[in-house]
């Protein structure tokens, strides 16, 4: 199997690495994961076509991210796309929805269930009956049992 | 012989002195005939007898004295034209009609046969029409009287000729019931067919009496009026009171919220802030843990930290969600039923600043999901500012509009919320959603910060334009698919 390119878009050089380390242990090898501190340079990279998912940290306080979005929704829309944020809110849900971002993950995720997405994201393996790929933050808390499902 | 002579003298003396008797006593007979005659030719030019005067005194002290004690227009009414019967006892009737508007028309009240069947007459038409209408009392003889009658229709004669003891009247003696301006009734008096009439003489006493009439009657109607407008009032301050309570309640909630807001907005602030390090912390802390062979003594402690790490995450998200209505919160909702409800709300404090609230809200607006009581409260509070920036009165106008997705936007609801108060200068606008941002002396600064931050949850947007002098204008605008 070809090594798929994962590219990691964070403004935290600390958090891209470990995101970066992370998956790549995790994955075993099976995986390249590449870090942009800046949306421009991640586009530049899927512009190129070497790039098969992005994840990224779309601060709502900054547009760049929701540029690179665009660009991809418009011309690369086949690359699969997990935003990974600090800022969960609704209204940032519905604004990834609307970019079409497939995977929404609230942080402070556990690699382990980053690694579950990243997988569904890259076909390898399917998502469970019934799960979404949308995990804000009060979704991420019923699955880890700290409220009921009809409180998430 | 002489004796004769002497008794004839005397018969025919006695028959002399009873012929003159019989000639005095017609003379006398025909004198008394010729006073009468004269005494009745006078009679009209004389001024009332001391005892008829009395009589009409009485009649009008009777109706002061009643109109003080009763309460009641019909009492008055039956008391006018009995004591009218009673000064006039030539008259065939006397009948008092009262004025109804809308229309404008008149209505007998009150017979002096105790008869009251419905008549109605339009004012100008007949005796009585012209009566209302006439600025005094008059005397109606002759051809006036004559056209007056030609006036009415054969059912109103008819029922005139059943409350009359006599028809047509030979004259008859009427006055319009007034007060100031105000036009109440007339007051009528129909003489039988006799030839005794009334005289110019009666028309003081029937303006007097129809005066007394009008003014008693007004005034038993403004202490109607007077108990119903006070009735109203306690009604109104009842209403005023109980919309005060819930206002008052409302703004508590909101100072209450507001606070909690407060301490929520920077409670999710400082989580947003935290999760970073704490992602990079706790999956760094896995990574060296995968790194550590099974019986590392490492182990221990380094489960402890991510134990740990972990409690802090869920602190931070219990943080987070202090600040976030749950999904169980959400319900489907009417924008428009809940804008009125908000300015049922503000309604009587508006009235009583002398705000004129103006709603055009856009019918068949499709249903929001969210948070009503959030929402309701954003609402309540740019109400509230709204009426708080036109301290001498003004218009707040609210409108919905639905506004079709396009491009990257969801089809959303926009609702504006305008006043024609004093406007927020340029540097202040910049800062209006900021937490503890206030221009108002007594402001705590998070109504609109909180008001921003409801909205941004609902995954929505707030904005302001405003011009000194001019005015403001609020506009939250809500995505319509919004899941909160």
């Amino acid at each position: 199997m070809p090594l798929r390119c994962i590219q990691v878009v964070d403004s935290d050089p600390t958090v891209a690495l470990v995101t970066q380390r992370g998956l790549q242990m995790l994955l075993n090898g099976a995986v390249e994961v590449a870090v942009s501190a800046s949306p421009e340079d991640a586009w530049l990279r899927c512009a190129q076509g070497s790039v098969d998912l992005l994840i990224i940290d779309p601060n709502p306080h900054n547009g760049a991210a929701k540029t690179l979005l665009t660009l991809l929704q418009s011309y690369r829309p086949s690359i699969p796309v997990i935003a990974l944020t600090a800022y969960d809110s609704p209204r940032l849900q519905t604004q990834m929805r609307t970019l079409g971002v497939q995977y929404y993950l609230a942080k402070p995720v556990e690699l382990q269930e980053l690694e579950r997405i990243v997988r569904a994201a890259l076909g390898l393996e399917p998502l469970r009956d019934g799960e979404s790929g949308f995990r804000p933050d009060h979704d991420r808390m019923a699955l880890i049992g700290l409220k009921t499902a009809t409180n998430s | 012989m002489l004796e004769k002579d002497a008794t004839s003298d005397l018969q025919i003396r006695i028959a002399e002195l009873e012929a003159k008797i019989i000639a005095a006593h017609s003379r006398e007979h025909a004198l008394k005939s010729r006073i009468d005659e004269l005494e009745s030719q006078i009679a009209p030019h004389q001024p009332p007898s001391p005892a008829s005067a009395d009589a009409r005194l009485n009649a009008l002290l009777s109706i002061c004295a009643a109109s003080l004690l009763t309460h009641e227009v019909e009492a008055i009414v039956s008391l006018v034209v009995h004591e009218s019967r009673d000064l006039f006892a030539c008259s065939s009737g006397i009948l008092l009609f009262l004025a109804e508007s809308d229309p404008q028309r008149l209505i007998l009240r009150a017979s002096s046969n105790a008869l009251v069947p419905e008549l109605i007459i339009d004012p100008g038409q007949g005796i009585v029409g012209r009566a209302f209408l006439a600025p005094r009392a008059m005397l109606m003889i002759g051809p006036t009287l004559e056209a007056a009658i030609k006036e009415l229709q054969p059912a109103q004669i008819q029922t005139l000729q059943d409350v009359l003891d006599a028809w047509p009247p030979s004259s008859a003696i009427v006055a319009p019931l007034r007060v100031n301006t105000q036009r109440l009734g007339a007051l009528a008096l129909y003489s039988g067919n006799s030839p005794q009439r009334y005289h110019p003489r009666d028309l003081p006493f029937i303006q007097a009496l129809a005066d007394l009439t009008a003014i008693a009657i007004d005034e038993v109607r403004q202490r109607e009026r007077a108990a119903a407008l006070q009735h109203a009032l306690a009604q109104t301050r009842s209403l005023h009171a109980e919309a005060q309570a819930r206002l008052n309640a409302a703004q508590a909630q909101l100072l209450q919220s507001a606070k909690l807001a407060a301490v929520g907005e920077l409670a999710a602030s400082v989580a947003h802030e935290i999760n970073n390090p704490l992602y990079a912390a706790r999956n760094s802390l896995y990574l060296v843990e995968q790194e550590l062979p099974p019986e590392a003594p490492q182990r221990t402690f380094l489960s402890i930290a991510q134990n740990e790490l972990g409690r802090i995450a869920r602190i931070i998200t219990r943080m987070h969600d202090f600040y976030r209505p749950t999904r169980a919160e959400l319900e489907p909702i009417n924008m428009n039923d809940l804008l009125d409800e908000t300015v049922e709300l503000v309604q009587t404090h508006m009235r009583h600043s002398h705000v004129v609230v103006d709603t055009e809200l856009t019918p068949d607006l499709p249903l929001l999901i969210a948070h009503a009581d959030q929402l309701r409260q954003v609402f309540l509070n740019l109400m509230l500012n709204a009426c708080d920036a036109m301290p001498s009165g003004g218009t707040l106008y609210i409108n919905t509009t639905y506004i079709p997705g396009k491009n990257d936007h969801p089809p959303s609801i926009a609702i504006r919320v305008s006043d024609t108060g004093v406007g927020i200068a340029d540097e202040h606008q910049a800062h209006l959603f900021e937490p503890f941002y206030t221009t108002k002396p007594q402001g705590t600064g998070l109504g609109l910060a909180i008001s921003a931050h409801i909205v941004t949850q609902h995954a929505g947007h707030i904005s302001v334009e405003s011009a000194v002098g001019e005015g403001t204008t609020f506009t939250v605008t809500l995505p319509v698919n919004s899941d909160g």
